[in-house]
């Protein structure tokens, strides 16, 4: 029997769970996509590790970060529950001490990180815009008939230098096909929509901020060699892809529940039984007063367990009081 | 008579100045709502669209005091607290906007002209228009003036013992005793710069005092310190910059971030801000050279509460984590 320490980074796009072991190596790794069902996603997920690991481990400590965190945390009784800013920086600084930039690009939203002295100095992130995350590029290379797995490597095959408009993933596309019919190979053409991704998330996060080597890129799209080539060019640096880039928030989180762990002494983790309980999430526009937030509210069994989302903190408060 | 004080902009410097002056002359003073969704957008509609948003704020309250039948409403023309300096042209052009800007609004504004040798504008004859359109003697305005004063010279004095703006209001207004100066004892302390109306509007911030209460942490702010402390980093400069309130931060951040007094600096500006487009890059700079970490936390009317959030954490974790890493010598 280990002791294992469970990151969980529930995003938009993709679920994805991480087990490390009392030396930081990785036990257990998923991602997973989301597909709008982060509580079936995650019970699923854990329900694989548990069949994986389950009769040689026993949970020590549990993270959660990600867009989904504080559901994912309530659900499973996470001892700590993250931003996914920290959460990435703790687990980038984990395999590259030294760090200085940190390029992350998920499926549908994309950061910066700036470090300094293993510190998170400045950062951005891109919410709003698609034109520089992996949906995009779904999308692209299904248009172009290529399986996204070998978009990267085909980029590299390209001699030619084609300019692709990326503000906009509109413009991109009518670009594209302007460029096509100037008789471009595909190869050409995706290394131009590379180098136009790249242009526009450094446009987008970068504006501003000086960046520094050593960089690391992760994220789902950091398998795609032909956008770490784009990202070189860019910089004019190596840059470094971590082997486990696309699962960095989860380790970070994993990382975090062991620190967090250490201090307290025990791990607030409910069990894997837990899982079996029904936890129903349901949403409200308060009328309390002209603000009408929307209130998020899971209930455990019936119970309310956590709310969230009142500017007030009235509904926060009352169940914290209740518990 | 009614006369009613949006509560924007500098109601959270000269409030408890304004509060009682008015109610010494005889008025019934109506204060607007705190900052809420529906006030925020009758100001927006009502606005020009590319002016910041703590001008669109102020123009809602506006609105939101001619909805509570106020007979005027008072708008100041903030003209010049220190020598040389003025305030930002929104801030001078203030009542003529909402006068010819704003539907209804014509025959509702109260205004003055407000010019000053320092902070204390409680001089009578700043408000000498105010009270020829009341018809108030001067003797009586003087009267209230100094009453006024008495009471914001004590809201100043609990400020700057180290309790934010909110609370000194607070402490004025329910006769609070103050005890001693205000102790700090969470392990992170963070100077926060930003206007008033920013800093302490918790619609407009998402309620940045109370998410770094929630994260145990201190903070500092420039009204906590005393104008002397404020102009002893920029004296010395060839140029200061155009407005006072600027200047007021610039002093409170080179202070900050020069005596090391702070873990950290966070920045609070408006979207569009052009006084804090010159104060985020001087602080910037700063922050290289002192090596003190440094953050801009921008609001407008679409931010994102997640966003902020986010980026606050963020920002106090990895000055708790760099911390914790230097007491075990790592």
């Amino acid at each position: 029997m280990v002791k294992a320490y469970i990151g969980i980074d529930v995003g938009s796009v993709s679920t994805n769970i991480i087990a490390l072991d009392e030396d930081n190596e990785v036990l257990f790794k998923l991602y997973e996509r989301t597909n709008g069902q982060p509580l079936e996603t995650i019970k699923k997920g854990l329900k694989k590790l548990r069949d994986e690991l389950g009769k040689n481990i026993i949970v020590s400590g549990v993270g959660t970060t990600g867009s989904g965190r504080q559901l994912a945390g309530v659900m499973i009784g996470a001892d700590i529950i993250k931003n996914e800013i920290t959460a990435h920086a703790v687990a980038t600084v984990h395999y590259v001490p030294d760090v200085r930039t940190i390029f992350e690009i998920g499926g549908q939203d994309s950061k910066i990180i700036l470090i300094k002295d293993q510190m998170v100095v400045d950062f951005a992130m891109n919410t709003v815009c698609a034109a520089g995350t992996g949906s995009f590029l779904d999308h692209q290379a299904e248009r172009l008939g290529i399986p996204i797995e070998e978009f990267g490597k085909l980029a590299l095959t390209s001699k030619n230098d084609v300019r692709i408009a990326g503000r906009c993933t509109v413009f991109a596309e009518s670009d594209m096909i302007a460029k096509q019919q100037y008789g471009f190979s595909k190869a050409d053409i995706i290394k131009g929509l590379c180098n136009a991704l790249v242009r526009n998330y450094i446009n987008n996060l970068g504006r501003g901020k000086k960046l520094e080597p050593p960089y690391v890129f992760q994220g789902g799209v950091a398998a795609n060699i032909g956008i770490k080539a784009a990202f070189e060019r860019e910089v004019g640096h190596e840059v470094i892809v971590p082997k486990y880039y696309n699962v960095m928030g989860a380790i970070g989180a994993a990382l975090l529940a062991k620190e967090a762990v250490k201090e307290k002494g025990k791990t607030n983790f409910r069990g894997f039984d837990s899982l079996k309980t029904n936890f129903v999430p349901s949403s409200f526009i308060c009328t309390g007063c002209s603000n009408m937030c929307e209130v998020i509210k899971v209930e455990m069994d019936g119970t309310p367990i956590a709310m969230w989302g009142d500017r007030c903190g009235m509904w926060t408060e009352k169940v914290k009081q209740a518990m | 008579m009614k006369v009613g004080i949006p509560k924007a902009l500098l109601y959270y410097y000269y409030g408890p100045f304004w509060e009682i002056l008015f109610e010494e002359l005889g008025m019934e003073v109506v204060v607007s709502d705190d900052t809420n969704k529906k006030l925020i957008n009758e100001g927006i509609k009502a606005s020009v669209p590319e002016i910041c948003v703590p001008i669109k704020i102020f123009i809602g309250h506006s609105i939101d005091l001619a909805k509570k039948n106020v007979d005027y409403i008072f708008v100041p023309r903030m003209v010049s607290i220190y020598k040389g300096e003025v305030f930002c042209p929104k801030f001078m052009g203030l009542p003529d906007m909402i006068r010819h800007g704003v539907e209804g609004m014509e025959d509702k504004i109260l205004t003055c002209h407000i010019k000053s040798k320092n902070d204390d504008i409680s001089d009578y004859r700043n408000y000498i228009d105010v009270a020829e359109k009341l018809k108030i003697s001067h003797d009586k305005l003087k009267k209230a003036c100094e009453v006024a004063s008495e009471k914001w010279y004590r809201f100043r004095e609990y400020n700057k013992k180290g309790h934010h703006i909110l609370e000194a209001i607070d402490m004025v207004n329910n006769d609070i005793k103050l005890e001693s100066i205000k102790k700090y004892d969470n392990d992170v302390k963070l100077g926060v710069l930003g206007y008033v109306y920013n800093m302490y509007d918790g619609f407009v911030n998402m309620n940045v005092i109370d998410k770094l209460k929630d994260l145990n942490v201190d903070f500092v702010t420039f009204d906590m310190l005393d104008e002397n402390e404020l102009r002893k980093y920029i004296d010395d400069m060839d140029k200061v910059l155009f407005w006072t309130f600027s200047n007021k931060l610039l002093g409170a951040g080179y202070k900050f971030f020069r005596e090391n007094e702070v873990d950290g600096v966070i920045h609070i500006t408006a979207f569009g801000c052009g006084p804090d487009s010159f104060l985020g890059k001087l602080f910037e700079i700063e922050s290289d050279d002192t090596k003190v970490p440094f953050m801009t936390i921008r609001v407008d009317e679409h931010t994102g509460e997640n966003h902020l959030q986010t980026r606050i954490e963020a920002f106090v974790d990895m000055i708790r984590r760099k911390k914790a890493k230097a007491v075990m010598g790592g």
